[in-house]
């Protein structure tokens, strides 16, 4: 009895196992045969399911906007039902996302040319090239350099959104100007002042941080350099003042090791707390809890951080400053970020035309940016801005686009100029559009990655001292194979870089 | 030799373990203490074991503008553990009680496929494969608990409470004419109740615990969990302050206030923190009387 009883489960057992592999593979059939849908579109379009994945918190009027207001318009300008999908950041570029991406999900969400070349290696990302023309809003408000940074092989994987002030981020120190005043400054022009800026607030409020960051190799271009350098990687820099094709491998030059020092400097004078080696989150949350004096600055931190700061100091200002002059800025493109449609996608022209709406005109960027007028947000006789919720939507930073973007009340007219004008004179970096294949140096990039972290990151914020840290860290860098993979990537560049010429 | 009570010793022990406590507790009090303290307090002057400025402020900025989503997210905790334990808690005893059975036949062989997969996995992404296409779990309220109702550990943990359940018992009961499923439920249960327990209470705390689940099948909001709510926060975060933000365009988000962290620190331990010293005698006795066989 019990062994016919023991049997027949088995055999329950297995026949669950074979009816779910087998009604599994009608179903993974089906995104692969992929039916064209396009042919049908053209002309009133049927109507197609859209996920869009965004990475954050969902607001409660996000979702309800989702439902509603967001629902109403997008079936009504593109006959799509679209559900947003919130992920946490963490899942980004890879984590859950990969998952979705490997198991042939039909979604889309934006991505970086990293992660852009390593999943179309993996064959996860839909080639947009066929659809291009969905994009006929879209193309005339966001700049066509932008469009290269996320083609590989003549082919475009993702579709770049917004256009800002983007050129120097990170290269401009961002002062606290409320406190810059208090010490009877006006404003900073070179590395003395900021440091004779950090002894004068220190007296004052010696509970203050200087600088909570842990990397201020931009910043401090000025001081130990006449290169204009630009970072294609932790590892790599361009010189953008000269114009020829070479890289430099920046942890080997003399820079690195000025620059090291300098941070030497300013760890040991306690500009830098000590805990920023060890606990990086606390870094961001000082700043904006108010409790730094600067921070790396780029075109839109002056509003966009104050914001989060006037939380804890009511009267925060905030103003860029750079500490030398006579170089141009190097922008890597106007973009904020670029959206890739996944290889599962059965309808990816739908998707093109839903990143098409999101920089069409004013009224959509409104719409998704600031929500419904009158109820999330007003506008002023001066155009400017006034949000009734703090609930964010499609995230502001992801939209940002000058023909659209409206600036807060709070924001001083001063601020605003500069910003417009923050791009005038800059250049588009040699390397823009650049998108390194690093499959044949997969090994040596880990390996090198282990030893930023380990040796070379301690150096370059100081921590470490230079002379008696760098000989070993050298070392290391040398086993995990630099000489390899800077031939490599010189190799790559040089042959993209003559390719782009060319015509010149 | 008797044994002699060592004062000495007895004190050092006791030195030991009330460092040790004390190390444990020490965060617990900064959250508590964090989130009943002023934001600029706290961002001025750091953390302290009493707080800075004492306000009620957090809680109610937490309770104001999320009110909601917390309810719902406890509810769904407070369901899935619930559900999650009683199913998971029937399915590894009856495994068990199979297992245990010595005049079982392929016991041995049953035992062998529970053990294999503590020794190997196929990794997450047939894992999510299997979840999510073929069994569809995503966004259901059973794929917050099912691909959890079995540990191995647990159930093997449950076999040796059934083993050391004399056999004469059971010899007896089938005499009098019981069967499988008889024994199994009026004289194993009963019996290994202490185990019970102590599985339950694993169970549960995996499952309040949980925040994999929520992240990889579920994208419906009403079906987050407390923890996956806190985990989401903090990722968010952690990520925002990393240099991997920078990638994709220096984000200005405001991650939410040290003292909004600690407060949602503190409303997801509480439950936990609360329940824990009254049952944590039986954790002690049920891995003490697990650990000898019959």
């Amino acid at each position: 009895m019990t062994k016919r009883k023991s049997w027949f489960c088995l055999l329950l057992a297995a026949l669950m196992l074979l009816s779910a592999c087998s009604s599994s593979k009608n179903e993974s059939a089906a995104p692969g045969s992929n039916e064209n849908s396009s042919g049908e579109s053209s002309s009133g379009l049927a109507p197609a399911k859209l996920k869009i994945v965004l990475y954050g918190d969902e607001s409660s009027r996000m979702k309800e906007l989702a439902r509603t207001e967001f629902y109403d318009v997008i079936k009504k300008e593109i006959n799509a039902e679209v559900e947003f999908q919130f992920l946490p950041y963490t899942e980004y570029g890879g984590g859950k996302t990969d998952l979705m991406l490997s198991t042939g999900e039909d979604f889309a969400t934006y991505t970086d040319s990293n992660y852009t070349i390593k999943s179309v290696a993996k064959g996860l990302y839909t080639d947009l090239t066929p659809y291009m023309d969905a994009l006929t809003d879209l193309k005339k408000h966001v700049d066509e350099a932008s469009f290269r940074d996320f083609q590989l092989g003549g082919k475009q994987y993702a579709i770049p959104v917004g256009n800002k002030a983007n050129s120097a981020s990170f290269y401009s120190v961002l002062v606290r100007q409320d406190l810059l005043e208090e010490v009877g400054m006006t404003e900073i022009t070179s590395l003395e002042e900021l440091e004779k800026f950090y002894d004068e607030v220190h007296k004052i409020h010696p509970e203050l941080v200087g600088y909570p960051g842990a990397d201020a190799r931009r910043i401090l271009l000025y001081d130990y350099t006449d290169m204009n350098l630009y970072w294609q990687n932790e590892f790599i820099a361009l010189d953008e003042s000269a114009e020829d094709d070479q890289i430099i491998s920046w942890f080997e030059t003399e820079e690195f090791k000025d620059y090291a020092n300098l941070m030497r400097g300013w760890y040991e004078k306690g500009i830098i707390p000590k805990y920023a080696a060890t606990n990086v989150p606390q870094l961001q949350s000082d700043w904006n809890s108010g409790k730094g004096m600067f921070w790396s600055g780029t075109a839109s931190r002056p509003f966009e951080g104050a914001a989060s700061i006037s939380k804890a100091v009511p009267d925060a200002k905030l103003v860029n400053y750079f500490l030398g002059t006579g170089r141009p800025k190097i922008s890597r493109g106007s973009y904020n970020t670029a959206f890739f449609v996944s290889a599962g996608a059965k309808d990816p022209e739908r998707y093109m035309m839903f990143f098409n709406m999101l920089q069409k005109n004013q009224e959509l960027y409104d719409l998704f940016a600031y929500g419904i007028e009158g109820t999330d947000y007003t506008i002023d006789a001066n155009d400017r801005l006034t949000r009734l919720t703090t609930d964010s939507l499609i995230p502001d930073w992801l939209l940002m686009n000058n023909s659209f973007m409206r600036f807060d009340t709070t924001v001083p007219d001063d601020i605003i100029e500069s910003f417009k004008t923050w791009d005038e004179g800059s250049i588009l970096s040699k390397g823009a559009g650049f998108n390194f294949d690093n499959t044949s140096v997969k090994n040596e990039e880990t390996k090198l990655n282990g030893v930023l972290t380990e040796y070379m990151a301690p150096i370059g914020s100081g921590f470490s001292d230079y002379d008696t840290a760098y000989p070993k860290a050298l070392e290391r860098l040398k086993a995990a194979g630099i000489d390899k993979y800077i031939a490599e990537y010189q190799k790559q560049f040089s042959a993209w870089y003559a390719e782009q010429n060319k015509d010149k | 030799m008797p044994i002699t009570e060592n004062k000495g010793l007895l004190v050092f022990f006791y030195v030991i373990i009330a460092l040790f406590s004390a190390v444990c507790l020490i965060p617990f009090i900064l959250a508590v203490s964090g989130s009943l303290s002023t934001e600029s307090r706290i961002a001025a002057e750091g953390y302290s074991f009493w707080p800075r400025g004492f306000t009620l402020e957090t809680y109610q900025f937490l309770f104001g503008s999320k009110a909601k989503e917390i309810i719902q997210a406890y509810s769904v905790s407070v369901i899935v553990t619930v559900l999650g334990t009683v199913s998971a808690v029937l399915v590894t005893t009856a495994y068990a009680y199979v297992i245990s059975v010595k005049s079982f036949r392929y016991r041995n062989v049953l035992s062998f496929f529970a053990y294999f997969t503590m020794l190997f996995s196929g990794g997450t992404l047939p894992w999510f494969l299997l979840s999510t296409k073929y069994y569809h779990l995503s966004d259901t309220l059973a794929g917050l608990f099912v691909p959890y109702l079995l540990s191995v550990f647990l159930m093997f943990l449950m076999t040796n409470y059934f083993r050391s359940i004399p056999h004469e018992i059971v010899e007896s009961a089938q005499i009098d004419g019981a069967g499988h499923m008889r024994i199994f439920i009026s004289i194993m249960l009963p019996l290994g109740r202490v185990g019970l327990v102590t599985i339950s209470l694993f169970y549960a705390l995996q499952f309040w615990n949980d925040f994999f689940l929520p992240l990889m099948l579920v994208s419906d909001q009403g079906l987050y969990t407390i923890q996956f709510l806190m985990y989401n926060m903090m990722a968010n975060i952690q990520f925002l302050a990393s240099g991997n933000a920078a990638q994709i365009g220096g984000i200005p988000v405001a991650p939410p206030l040290e003292t909004a962290k600690m407060a949602m620190t503190c409303l997801t331990v509480l439950p936990i923190a609360i329940l824990y010293p009254f049952l944590q005698r039986f954790f002690v006795k049920g891995i003490v009387v697990g650990s000898v066989k019959g």
